[in-house]
């Protein structure tokens, strides 16, 4: 890797001091497992002076839960999401999308601020600079988005909008689908954005001199059911070709509530809520469930190469209806 | 960049590490036998304390190949940062067999006994993941060992010599079909 400075942050405000101190220039470091292989390819062109651990931060890694919901710190690593009895009681998308992530080794370290924030897997944006050189793109500032003509199997069917790379975090689609909020500290203060709107089609609102704090999750209606179903080409380590998050609350035999949230097939995870609307007062018979798997790929755009996610979203719709 | 010159704390920075119940203390800089801030502990491992058992395959997080035991868990030492390792125990492929008289760890003479690997660079890496695992928990089933293996690629295809090897060095009656 390229030399860099490092520091150690002791707080939430000295973090921001360091961050506001290099402008930019200074990129934060907690399990570092999608960081330290942007910095070694140096896909992209930007390179920090600064490294920022921000492990060395207490009390920023719990897990706390009461009447109102759940709030985890942006050092909660996935391995204690996966293991937490009281996600796993209230919350148990979390625990199945956490556990859905990578491999045992990366979950150890990985943190869910981490993986929220985390770049995309676009392999025209990850290439590596040592093997002919960096390709600019869209998302780099320059030029425009390759994916357009290119090899583009992985890529965004809604949305598409200068840049069609998608958010690769499970956690997003997870908490989207249970209407979660991001806490952001940053030099001009605290802000809350919903999961939802972290994203936007070149990255995340997170200015250069913020961070992530925590999460808040509501509590979820009662009799609630949660579903998260993550398809991908090898049952490990693989990011997900098409995900979806479900969260569906019944009044007696109709639905009351229903969140269907669906992941990696735009620039954040993508709220289907056409399908919500055909589930909403409805039983969840055959026919209901249909519909509302057609209408979760409503107004999808594919490219030249990506037609085969809009079939692989309204079947895990359908599944995640099913169960 | 000289770090030096623009962090005096730093020079005097030292990270302690304890690999295979040994103490290091390796000073922070960019000389030889220092620790850089951007060295990784797979590379510190291999070519500041010479303890060249764990491999560096993919180098991105992607194949296993690193992993190491810190503080009792699996971690993959290229996506880790030495500098950010100070007071950490760490157990290497070294660390496995019996410092004394040599004689190999169980698991090991399990890979041994079912041929559980071909060119064998993949496997310190699943050794120690398999060590973790076992830790936790010594008797676990063929589907907890596929989990907990999930994260290492083998281009001999070794898995299911290396899942029969796991079996067999964790076995109590009829734990496995």
């Amino acid at each position: 890797m390229q030399p860099f400075q490092h520091q150690a942050a002791t707080s939430v405000a000295d973090t921001i001091a360091i961050l506001s101190t290099h402008k930019g220039r200074a990129k934060l470091m907690a399990g570092g497992t999608d960081l330290l292989g942007i910095l070694k390819t140096r896909a992209t062109v930007a390179y920090p002076k600064v490294v920022v651990n921000i492990k060395s931060i207490a009390g920023l890694d719990k897990i706390q839960s009461d009447g109102q919901g759940l709030s985890l710190g942006a050092l909660t690593r996935l391995a204690d999401i996966v293991d937490s009895e009281v996600i796993r009681d209230a919350y148990p998308i979390l625990a199945e999308a956490a556990a859905s992530v990578a491999m045992p080794q990366i979950r150890n370290v990985g943190t869910i601020g981490g993986n929220l924030a985390q770049e995309t897997r676009c392999w025209y944006f990850r290439y590596p600079h040592s093997i002919g050189g960096r390709i600019m793109c869209k998302r780099k500032g320059e030029a425009a988005c390759l994916a357009v003509k290119g090899d583009n199997r992985y890529h965004a069917i809604f949305g598409g909008k200068k840049c069609f790379a998608v958010c690769p975090s499970d956690m997003a689609v997870a908490l989207a689908a249970l209407d979660a909020e991001i806490q952001i500290s940053g030099a001009k203060g605290q802000r809350s954005v919903a999961v939802t709107g972290f994203y936007h089609p070149l990255g995340n609102v997170l200015e250069t001199d913020e961070m992530i704090t925590g999460i808040k999750v509501p509590r979820p209606a009662p009799n609630n059911r949660q579903v998260f179903i993550k398809h991908r080409v090898r049952d490990a380590i693989d990011f997900a070709t098409v995900s979806v998050g479900l969260v569906v609350s019944m009044d007696a035999k109709t639905v009351a509530d229903v969140r269907v949230v669906l992941g990696a097939v735009a620039s954040g995870p993508y709220r289907a809520t056409d399908a919500e609307a055909a589930l909403v007062g409805r039983k969840l018979d055959p026919a209901v469930i249909e519909k509302a798997a057609e209408a979760s790929v409503a107004g999808a755009v594919p490219l030249s190469g990506n037609a085969y996610k809009v079939d692989i979203t309204k079947t895990l719709v359908r599944q995640a209806l099913q169960i | 960049m000289n770090t030096r010159q623009n962090d005096p704390e730093q020079e005097r920075r030292t990270i302690h590490l304890k690999v295979n119940d040994k103490d290091y203390a390796l000073a922070i800089g960019d000389t030889v036998g220092a620790v850089a801030p951007s060295d990784t502990l797979a590379h510190t491992l291999r070519e500041t304390l010479g303890l060249t058992g764990t491999k560096i395959s993919c180098d991105q997080g992607s194949c296993g190949a690193c992993t190491v035991i810190m503080n009792g868990k699996s971690i993959l030492s290229c996506m880790t940062l030495t500098i950010e390792c100070d007071g950490a125990r760490i157990i290497t492929i070294e660390g496995l067999a019996d410092p004394a008289t040599g004689q190999l760890h169980p698991l090991q003479q399990a890979f041994v006994d079912n041929s559980a690997f071909q060119c064998g660079f993949c496997t310190p890496g699943i050794l120690m993941s398999t060590k973790a695992l076992v830790d936790q928990n010594p008797h676990p089933t063929r589907d907890a060992i596929q989990h907990a293996l999930s994260g290492h690629f083998c281009r001999c295809i070794s898995h299911y010599e290396v899942v029969d090897a796991v079996c067999q060095a964790t076995t109590t009656e009829g734990d496995h079909d």
